[in-house]
């Protein structure tokens, strides 16, 4: 078995909506090492209890992929990913399989196709394969790298909302939304926090002082650095105080209740190890409470314990201890709700503390603490107390989280009572975090969860807003480019900053923002991830698509421009116009349910995409009376159809007319595949509510030449006669270049033109085919890249098309674009017509208009 | 010579806030010169010339004539210790880098007991300046000697450790020059611009709107790459390399030149740039890995190092970094042209106040030197040029030549990361030509960038930054500001402020008062017992939840502390009792009294209302003290004050009958029946003009005034605290 091309589709894609890992399994049957595949499934059951058994299997031939599959997907589920899609579709080559298998972390969803084919090695050579450890080392990675538990309720929150996240970093970094709309978070931190706001709460005694301005109740003190000092700072407070060092975390070096001069000196030499700048301060009394402000609002409250243990009089501090931390919900990480006790030095010591040892024995419900803070990470618990706060605590905990400035924030609250007023108790708030942990809410060790991912999301997305700007993708076999040059034209005049990709670049309003073949989905992430864009434009190639999946979840308007006979036939597993029709209808499948596919009703590979979108259908088409346009109108659905020389654009009722003579890109309606484009334009357009004022404008201002689409049928004249350039490169392409061509008067017709090499040898000739038909002069040339032909080799098949040409009378073979560019150009006399189809686009344009400078 | 006296400094106090003097911070000593009561300085030979030579800037001292050197020509007329030791303290402070500003000298009623005013722009630096003006000054009586010298770095060094730093100075600056008041929040550089609901905090040059994940965004380079690089902004291609073979290897596949450094490393230290092959990049390597955060191999961007300022998504500034050269004279070494030609520059130095860095010869420029076949011992051959230091302080404004879509190319590498303001480093040949044609890129954003090198550059123009900045934070017809209604008088302030707040709560206003009832904040008791003072005041203004703020100001708290506001809206005074003095403060009589109480309508905006009792002759005079408005009150509109002020069409408030009079020059609006046998006048004309003053209609203002005061809020009560204040 040979597994090769191992992609992880990163997007919505050909499979699913799902991100998946896509392998080309090559299998023998000797794969099976001569079982049957149900007992094959036995032997890896084996070797990896729980792998379990696919529920259909299928002939010997396709087994080992479909069974390399399931174990892919298996293991991810043994290791707690949450994964259930799966498929292993075979090619049209024989012994050639398709696997493709849903992961939650790519780099998880390898290692697991990666330890399937141990495991399926294993089984076939009755080796051996060590499941636990594999499953482990799935879970292991998968904890590594997955979002953890605060991060991933916020972004569990957003998903539900609709609003579109990525992770920008292997950290908890993550980003909401798209262009302008875009925020983002980490941890429990969003954006619009402060780096002054954590500054002061990260400086306790500044927050204490502000706190205290405002009127929140706080622990009276102040910070020392000698000893004495502290000692008078105990005295004057004559209370029970707490000794902490002034920038400590997670509690290190804090003592509290302490009482004597000696106590004092104990916390002191604590309190010292971490920081010579030390607080000594009121020791308020009771429990320890956060409070987890979000915005302005209380969202959640917890209780924290120290970890402790309840004397039976039986068994010694260690046993309980270790009796406590056999409970299967306490582990060492963040992973489950409780961590296990700590029984370490700091234990010890506060064991001492309470004249006790590991080995005493304390009576029957004698609570022994273990620490002296209750945070979860090192044994202590949070009990929810959410419902049970007095509003008044409430009140000025959301007062301290704004008087220090912080959005997301975590109040402690020390107090006896938290169902009553902190002023009537003596109560008071000892400290505010920024980016506090939200594991105590989200999985209380007692009590109920608290919906604080839902609450972040509505602070940094109110009102139901989810973040997406209108997302138009275009896809189809032609006309792609210049009908997203259209609509972003048109989005541009609604004075949106529009992001578009395309096969020239990335343009993000005026500025081009990268250069190149941008039709995948890197460069529409890019488009995202601007802060200027108010809206993008996508045109979506195969090739990025085939590679990586969709650059979005989702777009808001889907175009399918046509697929005609298809392009790209015979190129990875592309065996037929309805494969290129499958790719493509991604588009479609990926509308957002509010969006609207639109689909040339005239191209039925187009028409049988509407059932696979979720959102609404506006079909677009030559005629009125076209049954798919008919129809669709009849059920009070949008259509767009030409009606003598207007586009008209019709729902039940209510029709708008836009006259072609007013869309200079149809050159007066002459030309049917731009007319084609500007109904897809005038659908998008209208999905996306633009002003119908607007859209006129936009018709009419768009123009289209070699400087603003080149290579999208470029009209130059030259000593009288007119000049057609074209990217035109597939019998489609060609066809609807002839139809143009037709419409326009000329005496003698000459075409330039030659071959990609990767195209299938009956798709070359058949352009020739219909050029023969059409043109008095053909020129061929061989181009720059002959992608694997031999010399000569495409020029042949061409030259074979033009066999029964009935109208071509002269053939030219020419070696070079711009020889034979001249070529045609010295032909030309007043009245002629030459279409050139140029290859390097750009160059040859340059060229052309610079001959025509000289002429 | 022995003094004939000793200078005694019998107790100082700082005013925190707007005062009897002046409007600013000031410190206020009691002075007793005894015996040299009888010695002006021209009996004190040789004193005049002493001091003038060791405080050369006392010619500046404008003093008592007007004009340069007057202050030095009353010295040598005779002029008394206490005039001295003012201008001295105000000369030592000026040395240490706070520049001249208030001063006044007073006798009190006893003989030789002065009083010596002298503004404070740090408490304790004035202090410190006011205890060595008095050794000075008897140094140069008696004819000792006094390191001056010393004086001023000592206190230089209090400057530095107390004050503000020059980027959050500039930016403080700024606002007051816009009329924004500014609070500082702790020793640091933490400041409060504007009061209560509409403020604003500056720490250095970060804000409130600066985002501390950007921030955390910015400090990771590889991180700010990956997210510059998809939306159009050139960064140098590179790679995190872990080993010396890796780093090679990465270089290689880059293309030379490449640069070597720290993952976050800092100030250059170790970084290592314009490295041509392998053998040097190992090299490289080797240093830079001993900064301990890892090493990033990128592509060498050809030119100088730039920094551009980006506010609010705007270039504000741009500096260009320093090329040293030296020249060859045909017999000295590179070291010691580095020191003759570039070190002996008197704009570097190794302190803030110099713009530019001495040049060393550290790794990077001994391994560009031995490039060049060269040491620091070689001696170069007359007129041979060798570059010592590619980039040395960004110091040199180019504010003008950044070339617009390089400017825009800033903005939007800020607005990528998330950066409010932010400091981008970029390197390019030529800034005023597009970065795409030359391969120029940015390197890095930086948060909380310094803004010394634009407002203090070695070369070119300074840029107003710090403006720039309090523009973004308070945008045009923004003062920062809450409506802040001060009352003070003799009598019936607190009845006033609580109407009154009361008013501001019936407008719909979250209001806080500071009275000798207590603090209230929005409706809530959290202070009892005398509030009406500085510290009662300011916390009103600090509470980012208040947009109103009423304080009832004491003589006292005023003499002691002055005003807890810089302005306010709308200044109330009721009356000077003429028995009324603070003989313990040395305020013996109704002038000092009438000084003191002032205040509070010097302090009135001009867009504000100073609302002064017509039947108080004395208050009624303070009414030409109001850069705003003045409304009269009181129960006799013929008093001639108030007469007077409606016949100029001015705005009085007046019972007639069980009405209330709003009266504007002759038009009057009557707010009917609102008085009844219970009614105090004195409290509810003034809280009447008030809301007549904040524009209220008549019909809510009736109401309003009718609405029970409550003296003792119903919610919930609160501790008296005592913890210790702000830091002012």
């Amino acid at each position: 078995m040979d597994i090769s091309r191992i992609r992880a589709l990163r997007g919505p894609n050909l499979w699913s909506r799902f991100t998946v890992i896509e392998a080309v399994v090559t299998s023998t049957d000797a794969d099976l090492n001569s079982l049957p595949p149900i007992e094959f499934a036995a032997r890896m059951n084996a070797l990896c209890p729980g792998i379990g058994t696919p529920d259909a299997m299928p002939d010997n031939t396709s087994a080992a992929p479909h069974l390399l599959g399931w174990a892919t997907l298996r293991l991810q589920q043994l290791a707690g990913c949450p994964v259930r899609f799966w498929q292993a579709k075979p090619t049209s080559e024989p012994g050639v399989c398709r696997i493709v298998v849903e992961y939650s972390e790519e780099s998880v969803g390898r290692l697991a196709l990666d330890s399937a084919t141990l495991l399926f090695d294993a089984a076939r050579d009755a080796g051996s394969f060590d499941a636990s450890k594999a499953i482990a080392a799935l879970n292991e990675l998968d904890e590594d790298i997955r979002l953890g538990p605060s991060t991933g309720s916020i972004v569990q929150a957003a998903i539900e909302r609709g609003i579109p996240y990525r992770r920008l970093t292997q950290g908890s970094l993550v980003q909401f939304g798209w262009g302008i709309y875009q925020r983002r978070i980490q941890a429990a931190e969003i954006d619009s926090t402060s780096a002054i706001a954590e500054s002061i709460a990260q400086d306790k005694e500044l927050s204490k002082t502000l706190l205290d301005s405002v009127g929140v109740p706080v622990p009276n003190g102040r910070s020392v650095t000698d000893f004495e000092e502290a000692w008078t700072v105990m005295q004057s407070l004559n209370a029970p105080v707490v000794v902490k060092p002034r920038d400590g975390n997670q509690g290190k070096g804090v003592t509290v209740d302490v009482e004597t001069r000696e106590e004092l000196e104990a916390a002191w030499a604590a309190a010292s190890d971490i920081s010579s700048d030390i607080i000594v301060e009121r020791y308020l009394a009771g429990d320890d409470y956060r409070l987890l402000i979000v915005g302005r609002k209380l969202i959640a409250a917890a209780r924290r314990d120290p970890p402790l243990v309840i004397g039976d009089g039986e068994h010694s501090v260690a046993e309980l201890v270790e009796a406590v931390n056999s409970d299967p919900l306490r582990g060492d990480g963040h992973a489950t709700p409780l961590t296990r006790i700590r029984f370490d030095a700091i234990a010890l010591a506060r064991l001492a503390a309470q004249g006790m040892t590991a080995e005493s024995i304390p009576e029957r419900g004698c609570r022994v603490i273990l620490r002296n803070n209750a945070n979860l990470s090192t044994g202590g618990t949070a009990t929810d107390v959410t419902d049970e706060v007095h509003p008044q605590v409430a009140a000025r905990a959301i007062e301290a989280a704004h008087m220090v400035g912080l959005d997301v924030c975590g109040v402690d609250v020390v107090c006896r009572n938290i169902a009553e007023p902190l002023e009537d108790q003596g109560g008071g708030i000892v400290e505010v975090n920024a980016a506090p942990g939200l594991r105590m809410h989200l999985a209380p060790s007692f009590g109920k969860p608290r919906p604080l991912g839902e609450a972040i999301i509505d602070t940094l997305f109110p009102d139901g807003q989810n973040g997406r700007i209108p997302t138009v993708a275009v896809t189809g076999t032609n006309g792609k480019t210049t009908t997203v040059r259209l609509i972003t034209h048109l989005l541009a005049q609604s004075g949106l900053t529009v992001g578009m990709t395309n096969t020239d670049g990335v343009f993000v309003g005026n500025q081009q923002t990268d250069s190149g073949d941008c039709s995948g989905p890197k460069s529409a992430r890019s488009v995202l991830l601007h802060p200027d864009a108010q809206a993008a434009v996508f045109e979506v190639a195969r090739g990025g698509l085939l590679r990586e999946g969709l650059g979005f979840d989702r777009c808001e308007v889907g175009i399918i421009t046509n697929i005609g006979q298809g392009d790209h036939i015979g190129l990875n597993f592309i065996e037929s116009a309805e494969d290129v029709a499958a790719i493509k209808s991604v588009v479609a499948r990926n509308v957002s349910t509010t969006g609207v596919a639109v689909l040339n009703a005239n191209d039925p590979l187009c028409v049988a995409m509407a059932d696979d979108c979720p959102g609404a259908v506006t079909f677009f088409g030559d005629d009125a009376h076209h049954p798919v346009i008919a129809a669709h109108r009849a059920k009070g659905q949008r259509v767009v159809f030409i009606d003598g020389d207007a586009i008209v654009a019709a729902q039940g009722n209510a029709s708008w007319c836009f006259a072609l003579a007013d869309i200079p890109l149809t050159r007066g309606g002459h030309i049917g595949f731009q007319i084609a484009n500007a109904m897809a334009a005038i659908a998008a357009a209208w999905a996306l509510k633009m002003d119908w004022t607007v859209l006129r404008r936009g018709l009419a201002s768009f123009v289209s030449d070699a400087g603003s689409a080149p290579g999208r049928f470029n009209v130059f004249e030259w000593r009288g006669a007119t000049i057609i350039a074209d990217y035109g490169h597939n019998p489609d392409a060609i066809q609807a270049l002839v139809d143009a061509v037709a419409a326009l008067p000329a005496q003698r017709r000459s075409v330039v033109i030659s071959g990609a090499g990767d195209r299938r040898d009956e798709d070359l000739r058949r352009q020739t085919q219909i050029l023969g038909d059409a043109f008095d002069d053909v020129i061929l040339y061989q181009d720059a890249a002959q992608r694997g032909r031999s010399d000569g080799e495409v020029i042949a098949l061409l030259r074979e098309g033009l066999a029964d040409a009935r109208r071509t009378r002269r053939i030219d073979e020419i070696r070079g674009e711009f020889i034979a560019i001249d070529l045609a150009l010295e032909r030309l006399r007043p009245g002629d017509l030459s279409l050139i189809l140029v290859d390097q686009v750009q160059d040859a344009l340059e060229h052309i208009a610079g001959r025509i400078a000289h002429a | 010579m022995q003094s004939p006296g000793d200078i005694r400094i019998l107790e100082i106090r700082t005013l925190r806030g707007p005062n009897r003097w002046t409007y600013r911070p000031v410190i206020e000593a009691l002075v007793d010169i005894g015996e040299l009561e009888d010695y002006p300085s021209n009996l004190l030979p040789g004193f005049p010339e002493r001091l003038g030579s060791w405080l050369p800037g006392l010619v500046e001292h404008r003093c008592s004539y007007g004009e340069r050197g007057g202050f030095l020509r009353r010295l040598a007329d005779g002029t008394w210790p206490g005039h001295i030791l003012e201008h001295v303290t105000l000369e030592l402070q000026t040395l240490a880098g706070l520049p001249t500003g208030f001063g006044k000298a007073r006798e009190t009623s006893k003989r030789g007991v002065y009083k010596v005013v002298v503004r404070a722009w740090h408490e304790d630096v004035a202090r410190a300046a006011l205890q060595e003006a008095r050794l000075l000054m008897l140094a140069a009586i008696e004819d000792r000697s006094y390191d001056v010298a010393a004086t001023v770095r000592s206190l230089r060094r209090m400057v530095d450790r107390l004050c503000l730093g020059p980027s959050t100075g500039c930016i403080v600056d700024a606002a007051d020059d816009r009329d924004i008041p500014t609070i500082r929040l702790n020793d640091g550089n933490l400041v409060q611009l504007g009061y209560g609901a509409n403020q604003r905090r500056i720490w250095t040059a970060e804000t409130d709107r600066t985002s501390a994940i950007a921030e955390s965004i910015s400090r990771d380079k590889d991180l700010t790459k990956q997210l510059l690089a998809p939306v159009g902004v050139p960064v140098p291609e590179g790679e995190y390399v872990r080993s010396a073979a890796q780093a090679r290897q990465t270089a290689e596949s880059i293309g030379y030149p490449v640069v070597v450094k720290p993952y976050d490393g800092n100030h250059g230290r170790g970084v290592f740039t314009n490295l041509v092959n392998g053998d040097e990049v190992e090299a490289a390597y080797a240093v830079a890995l001993d900064e301990g955060s890892g090493v990033i191999v990128e592509r060498f961007i050809q030119g100088s190092e730039h920094r551009l300022l980006v506010v609010a998504g705007k270039l504000v500034a741009a500096a260009r970094g320093d090329l040293a050269f030296v020249t060859g004279d045909g017999h000295s070494s590179i070291e010691q042209l580095i020191d003759r030609q570039l070190n002996a520059d008197p704009r570097r130095g190794s302190t803030e106040d110099t713009p530019l860095n001495p040049v060393r010869l550290d790794s990077a420029s001994r391994l560009e030197l031995g490039r060049q076949g060269l040491t620091a011992e070689s001696v170069l051959a007359i007129g041979r040029e060798v570059l010592i230091q590619r980039n040395g302080n960004v110091a040199i404004d180019c504010t003008a030549d950044v070339h617009p879509s390089t400017a825009a190319l800033a903005s939007l590498a800020a607005r990528t990361i998330g950066l409010d303001i932010a400091g981008i480093d970029l390197v390019a040949e030529d800034i005023s030509r597009p970065l795409a044609e030359q391969r120029g890129a940015i390197v890095e954003v930086n948060a909380g960038p310094g803004l010394l090198m634009h407002l203090r550059p070695a070369e070119g123009q300074a840029q107003p930054v710090g403006a720039a900045i309090v523009d973004h934070l308070f945008p045009a017809g923004e003062s920062g500001r809450i409506p802040v209604v001060g009352v003070t008088g003799s009598r019936h302030t607190t009845a006033i402020a609580l109407m009154v707040a009361n008013l501001a709560t019936q407008l719909g206003h979250r209001v806080a008062s500071a009275t000798t009832a207590g603090l209230t904040l929005d409706g809530r008791l959290v202070q009892r017992g005398d509030c009406a003072n500085y510290e009662s005041g300011r916390k009103t203004l600090l509470n980012r939840s208040i947009d109103f703020a009423v304080i009832e100001n004491r003589a006292r708290a005023i003499a002691e502390d002055g005003l807890a506001y810089d302005r306010c809206l709308i200044g109330v005074v009721t009356s000077l009792d003429p028995s009324e003095t603070l003989d313990d403060l040395w305020i013996e009589t109704t002038e000092g009294m009438y000084g003191v109480l002032r205040s509070q309508v010097d302090v009135v905006l001009s867009e504000g209302t100073a609302i002064l009792n017509g039947d108080d002759e004395q208050v009624a005079e303070m009414a030409s003290l109001s850069d705003g408005e003045v409304i009269f009150y009181g129960r006799d509109p013929s008093a001639t004050a108030v007469a007077a002020h409606l016949a100029k069409g001015g705005r009085a408030v007046f019972p007639r009958g069980h009405h209330v009079i709003l009266a504007s020059g002759n038009t009057e609006t009557v707010l009917p029946s609102l008085l009844t046998a219970s009614t105090d006048l004195d409290v509810l004309l003034p809280a009447a003009a008030v809301g007549w003053s904040l524009a209220m209609s008549p019909e809510v203002l009736r109401t309003s005034l009718e609405a029970p005061v409550l003296q003792t809020p119903a919610r919930h009560s609160a501790i008296a605290r005592t913890t210790s204040a702000m830091s002012a």
